[in-house]
Parts: C-alpha cells; structure tokens; sequence
C-alpha cells in the first residue's frame, strides 16, 4: 500500500539520518545522545516481542522511576500551581503510589484525547487522569479499582439555563472536550446537536467563558466545580447518561502493575485515604456535601451514588478492574 | 489496518478537507489583499502607514500562528471583542500570510528597474498609467513562485486551526483517535487527504518556477 | 487585564523555562540538519539516479505535509508500526530535523549549482587540488550563502515549536493555559494577558534572529 512504502521511506531516511549522525560525530552532543538512545531503545524494542509496550512492575521499580500520565489543566484534579508543582485529588493518589512504591515520580501532562493512547504506546505507566471506566476504553486498556463516581453534567449561563438538552437549538453549539465520555455520550445520543470540540480544558472553558457556546457538557464532577468557582452560571442538568465510575488504567496485559494498584486501593480504604484525599484537594472547592457522593473507598463503590446507577454499570465498572474480567467484556460487545 | 474502518471514516475527511479548503483559501485571499496593500505603502514609503506597515510584517512574521490565534481567539474576548472561530481562522491566516505575502511583492516591486519609471514617463505615461500597465503585471509576475509558495505554506498551517475548535483535517484525526483509538486509520486519511489537497498546488508551483527560471536564463 | 498572574510565585520563570524548551528542540533540530542537509545536498548533486527519486519524494513529503501531521505520525504511528517508544522531545527533534535536512540539501544543492564550472576550472589551472579547491574556493562561498538561511531557519523551526504542545510536551503555551487554568477564578481576564506576554516572548526570540539573518544577507550580497 502507498502508505507502507510512505513509511517505509520515512522510516529508512530517518535510520540513516540518525545512523550518519552517530557516524560523523558531528552533531551536537544531545543529538548524539539522542541517536544513541534511539538505536538502544529501537533493538530493546525488536528483542521484545512486539505487543508488550509497557514495564512491569519489577521494572518500575528497578528504574526508580514511574512515569504517571495526569491532567495539568483541570482544575482541581490535576493542576500545576504557582510554583510550578503539580496538584489535585489525581496527583494526591499518584504521589501517594510513587511514596509507597518507593519510586520517584516524573508526571506527564496529557490531553483527554490521549489518554489511551499515552498507555498503548507505553509512553506513561499509569493514567490517573479523570479517566472514566467505559467498555470501548476497557478494550484497550485495563483498569484498577474506581476511586470516585461520576456521571455527565452539563453547565450553562445563568441567564439562559439549558435543563434539558432538547432545548439546544438548532444553530447552537455545546462545548465538549475531545475524547471524553460527554463527547461519546452527545455523538451517540444526539447526534442533531452541534458540537464545538476542544482538545485541552483550558481552551474549552476559555471559550465557554467567552460565550461561544451555550452549555458545557462534561463529567458532572467538573460542571459543579466550575459552577461554584464562576459567578453567574448553573448546572442546569446535573445528571446525564449513566452512573460511571473514575479509575487508573495501565497498559493492556500490565497484570503486575495492575495486581499491585489494586491492593493498594483496597489497603488505601482501610485508612479512608480517598476521604482524605477530599479534604485536602476538593473540599474548598465542592464543600462537605459531594464527599460521599464523590469519593469510592477501598474500590468498592458505595451505594449513596451508585444506588441510582443501574447495577449492571457497577457491576460492570468493579469487574472491568480484573484484566479477565475487561476481556470478556471485549469478547460480549464484539459479540454485539 | 482495517478497511471498513477507513471507509466509514472517509465522509467525515470530506467534511473536514471542505472547511479546510475553504478557510484556507479564504485566507489566502485576504492574504494577498493585504499584502498587495502593505507592500505598496512600503514600496511607496507612505508615511506613517509605512512604520505601521514595518511594525505589522515584523510581528506576524515572527511569531505562530498557534500563538496568533490563541491570543485572537481566547485573548481578545477577554477586552470585549468575541469573534467565532472560523473567522478567527480566516483572519488569522489572513494576517499571518499578508506580512509574508507583502514581502514577496515588495521584492517583486524593486526587481523592476528604476529605468522602466522614467522610460515610461519620458513616454508621456501618467503615474496612475505607469503603475497599473508597467510596474504592477511585472511585479506580479516576478512574484508567482514566492506567492505559490506561501500558499503551500499556508495552506499547511491550516493544521493549527484544531486548537480553536475548528474541525479542520487535523482535527477530525485527533478526535477520532480519542473517540474511537483507531490510530492507524486516522493518520492514514489525514496524510491521504493532505496529498490530495498540497500536492496539485505543489506541482503547479514546480512547473511555474521552472518557466520562471527558463525565462530569465532566456532558454 | 491578567498580566498580575505572571507575577504570582515562579509563573514568568516557569513561562521562560517553557519557551527555553522551545529553543531548545529549535536549536538541536538546526543542528542535525546542517549536518545531514549538506550531506545530501552534496549527494543530490551526484546525479545518481535512485539518490535523484528518494530525494525528490522525501523533498516533496516536507513540502506538502504539515510538520503537525508528522508529529503524530512519529509520536503516536511509529510506536505502533515500529515498537519504538519515542519521547515526546525526541519525536520533535526527529520531526524538525527531517523537515530541516530538506530544506538544508535543497539549499546546499541549489548552492552548489549555482557557482559556475569556470571556478573549477580556473582553481586547477592554478594549480590548486580538488580538495584545495573545495577548501578555498568553493565552500566558502556556500556558506555565505548558507549561513543567513540556515538562521531563518531556526526562526521558522522557533516559531513552529509551538506544535509541540500538541503532543504533549509541556513548552510554553503549555505552561500559559496551566497559568490560566490554575488561577480562573482569582485572575478572570488572565487569557489576555498570559497570551499577549506569549505572543510577544515569541518576537522577542525571532526578531533578532530574524534581523541578523537579513543583516548578513544584505553584506553577503554579491
């Protein structure tokens, strides 16, 4: 196809690139480098077998590094401060997994669209990202145990409160971000609405502030969040779709890593670390009244938020945690 | 790489290559409006829209268009003027390929020899006369391979347009990928429609530069 | 306006440190492709068949393909049709250097042909070697003519890091929505100022090269 013999040539005028870099010497230093990592990392790779992009848990932590795939623009989930530090109920978790695991962590900014293929390509170890336990993610990767709820939610200006979403007219648009459950939701269910799709949330609530739409639909966590922080708008549906639950995922077939979150979670639970966690990054911004609703302890989730959840979607959610359990749920909507 | 995939994908290229099309070449237009004018008022050393002229083609020259675009777009709303994104892309484009596009017409303008301005007035030709039958075609002219090649170009940046919403060929990949991960088809599509787009334009600019380099080597 | 959020703890100092990644990537691409950009722009000139065919489509790749699009393709294709794992400042530095090496041998080839056949000759009948004639006479002149181009295109290659946010390399538009995000609510307006202060810090790195570039250009001349 015209495409291999593409890259075909991409890939043979890049190896030869490098390859004369490395060669001459006359490049400078960090290209040098660079070179040599590449040609060290490309033969590792071939030695491998070629499904297996990601580190095991030995590897994590003879390396003594983990690299942990988080928002930095989502507020306060995954943040970066003043101080150029990273914050929020994600990184709380994250930095508590890198103490305990005993490893150094290097976090990487990701965007909602990435996030599953930050994991395919082995590019980070774990996503703790706000990422949302859904069968079509389950396929391609695997999630732990949830360790919050969420559902959709869609916010709107005071002045102009969209309760529910036939009430978008045909020329207006609604705000979602790429590649997250609310985008997913909105294609499948309305399709008539149209969309305007922002790949960051920075520039997506910019733009909500800017008026360009008339509603912002997202996970409802975050639609509360920013209705509470901005004078003058309303979450006018505070619940849409279904009830869905927040986990980190690992690379598919990462069972080490996976075995290892898993019990983690559930030994986290008996100290209610997810409540603490609550207090310390959320509180200020959601109050007392979200925490129970909010927060899974122990990755079981509780039935003050998942009582309204059909139980087949928590059921699913708490079973997708077992990579098993993710590839019969492969193997049931392929059947479909 | 799975056909079915592709096929089911190809309605929304078409989609997205129409808007980019359209942007993009609405903004080339304004592009060679504004660089015709600009080059003029710099040609002609207007003053005091000459140094408005300098001050515009150093800024949009040296800067993103990303950045250009992310000020117009999120910036400006923030003082009061909102502008919808796609004619925030248009115009965006527009500014950025007018500082480039006034520096190939300018060069154009002084390729034309001071003797031509005094033969033809010498001719009894009137300023207005001289400038649109003897100085304008020959500037044009001289200035098709820079003009087709900053249409290439920006044509090309046309990718950035996915940071402000627009659902442009870049974008449509990218959220194809987050919607279903189907990364291989995506990228395939993306570069498939990018060929059909840059590269009618790309040879039409090889053939032209080519008669252009015969003509002044005189074969 | 939002210009007072830059002044809250490291924010200008984070802002500088993300425009120095920039510079960075700029600065290692440019690098690489003056090497191997006058490697096969020398090659180019052999008129070796198959080298003419390869060049021709790797030249027209750059020329058509926006450098975002190769970015994914190097960061998230390859990984998968190759089984490399490319960091997302490595996957740049590829990117740029291979759109630069093209646009490097395209000049370093038109340079070459451009200095005629008499100077070859001449320098022999002089009495000079091959090599001294290379030494001498001709690549001195090449790099006249390259030097100014070569720096226009740090600028171009400055300006187009802006892309790398893209696929997640935290430079400094990625530092300025994080400025934004973190302080919505205390500093409302801060996407005006954070982006202006962006826009400018972009002049700020180009202009001077871009000013040098024309400046060695004009002296060049002739």
């Amino acid at each position: 196809m015209k495409k291999n013999s593409l890259k075909r040539i991409l890939a043979t005028t890049l190896t030869l690139a490098l390859g004369a870099v490395a060669l001459t010497g006359c490049g400078s230093a960090s290209a040098k480098e660079g070179a040599a990592e590449q040609t060290s990392e490309a033969s590792a790779a071939q030695e491998q077998s070629d499904s297996k992009v990601y580190r095991t848990l030995d590897e994590i932590k003879e390396s003594g590094e983990i690299n942990i795939g988080v928002f930095s623009d989502k507020n306060p989930f995954g943040y970066v401060d003043e101080n150029g530090e990273y914050q929020g109920y994600d990184v709380y978790f994250a930095n508590k997994l890198g103490e305990d695991l005993g490893v150094k962590i290097n976090f990487v900014s990701t965007e909602a669209a990435s996030r599953v293929e930050y994991l395919e390509t082995g590019k980070v170890d774990i996503v703790l990202a706000n990422f949302t336990v859904t069968e079509e993610r389950a396929e391609k990767v695997d999630f732990a145990l949830p360790y919050m709820n969420v559902a959709l939610g869609v916010v709107s200006p005071e002045g102009k409160v969209i309760k529910d979403l036939s009430e978008v007219k045909a020329d207006e648009q609604v705000i979602v971000i790429s590649g997250t459950t609310a985008e997913t939701y909105l294609e499948k269910n309305y399709p008539d609405i149209k969309l305007q799709k922002f790949d960051t949330y920075a520039t997506a609530k910019t733009s909500f502030e800017n008026g360009t739409g008339v509603a912002w639909a997202n996970d409802n966590t975050e639609v509360i969040a920013y209705a509470i922080e901005n004078k003058g708008y309303v979450v006018g549906i505070p619940s849409l779709g279904s009830q869905d639950t927040i986990a980190p995922a690992v690379s598919k077939g990462n069972s080490t890593l996976l075995e290892w979150i898993n019990s983690e979670i559930e030994s986290l639970g008996k100290e209610n670390f997810f409540h603490a966690d609550y207090e310390a990054t959320l509180i200020e911004t959601y109050g007392k009244d979200y925490e129970e609703t909010l927060v899974v302890e122990g990755g079981k989730v509780s039935d003050g938020a998942a009582a309204e959840a059909s139980s087949e979607d928590s059921e699913e959610a708490s079973t997708a945690a077992t990579s098993e359990a993710a590839e019969a749920a492969t193997e049931a909507s392929s059947a479909k | 790489m799975n056909l079915e995939v592709i096929i089911s994908y190809i309605p929304l290229y078409i989609e997205a290559f129409l808007l980019t099309v359209k942007i993009g070449w609405l903004g080339i237009f304004l592009a060679l409006t504004i660089g015709i004018i600009v080059a003029f008022v710099m040609h002609f050393k207007i003053p005091f829209l000459s140094g408005v002229a300098v001050v515009y083609v150093e800024l949009f020259r040296n800067t993103p268009l990303l950045v250009q675009l992310f000020f117009i777009y999120f910036g400006l709303p923030k003082v009061g003027l909102t502008i919808s994104a796609e004619t925030c892309g248009f115009v965006g484009l527009g500014l950025l390929g007018g500082s480039y596009m006034a520096e190939v017409f300018r060069s154009g303008l002084e390729s034309i020899p001071s003797s031509q301005t005094e033969s033809a007035l010498a001719l009894g030709l009137s300023r207005k006369q001289l400038f649109l039958s003897v100085i304008l075609p020959q500037a044009l002219s001289q200035s098709v391979p820079g003009i087709l090649a900053n249409v290439i170009f920006l044509l090309k940046e046309t990718s950035v347009f996915s940071a402000i919403s627009l659902m442009d060929l870049m974008f449509t990949a990218k959220d194809l990928i987050g919607l279903y991960y189907d990364t291989k088809e995506a990228l395939f599509l993306l570069v498939i429609f990018y060929i059909v787009m840059l590269l009618p334009v790309s040879a039409i600019g090889s053939y032209i530069e080519k008669k252009a380099r015969f003509r002044t080597l005189g074969v | 306006m939002g210009f007072e959020v830059l002044l809250k703890g490291n924010n200008m100092i984070r802002l500088l440190t993300g425009l120095a990644v920039s510079l960075k990537i700029s600065f290692v691409s440019v690098a690489i492709s003056i090497v191997l950009g006058v490697a096969l722009g020398i090659l180019m000139t052999l008129k070796n068949p198959v080298i003419t065919v390869v060049s021709r489509i790797y030249l027209e790749i750059v020329r058509i393909m926006p450098q975002m699009v190769l970015l994914f393709i190097v960061y998230f294709g390859t990984t998968k049709a190759l089984g490399i794992n490319l960091e997302a400042e490595t996957a740049a530095v590829i990117v740029f250097s291979f759109w630069g090496t093209a646009e490097m041998a395209d000049l370093v080839r038109g340079a070459l042909l451009s200095i005629p056949a008499i100077q070859y000759e001449s320098s022999i009948s002089l009495g000079l070697n091959k090599l001294q004639t290379y030494i001498y006479v001709i690549i001195p002149q090449i790099i006249r003519r390259m030097i100014p181009l070569s720096i226009n295109l740090i600028t171009r290659m400055i300006k187009t890091t802006s892309l790398v946010m893209m696929i997640g390399i935290v430079e400094v538009l990625k530092v300025g929505q994080q400025i934004i995000e973190a302080n919505r609510k205390a500093s409302p307006t801060a996407a005006f100022g954070v982006f202006l202060v962006i826009f400018l810090l972009y002049f700020a790195a180009c202009w001077p090269i871009s000013m040098l570039s024309r400046y060695l250009e004009k002296k060049w001349e002739t």
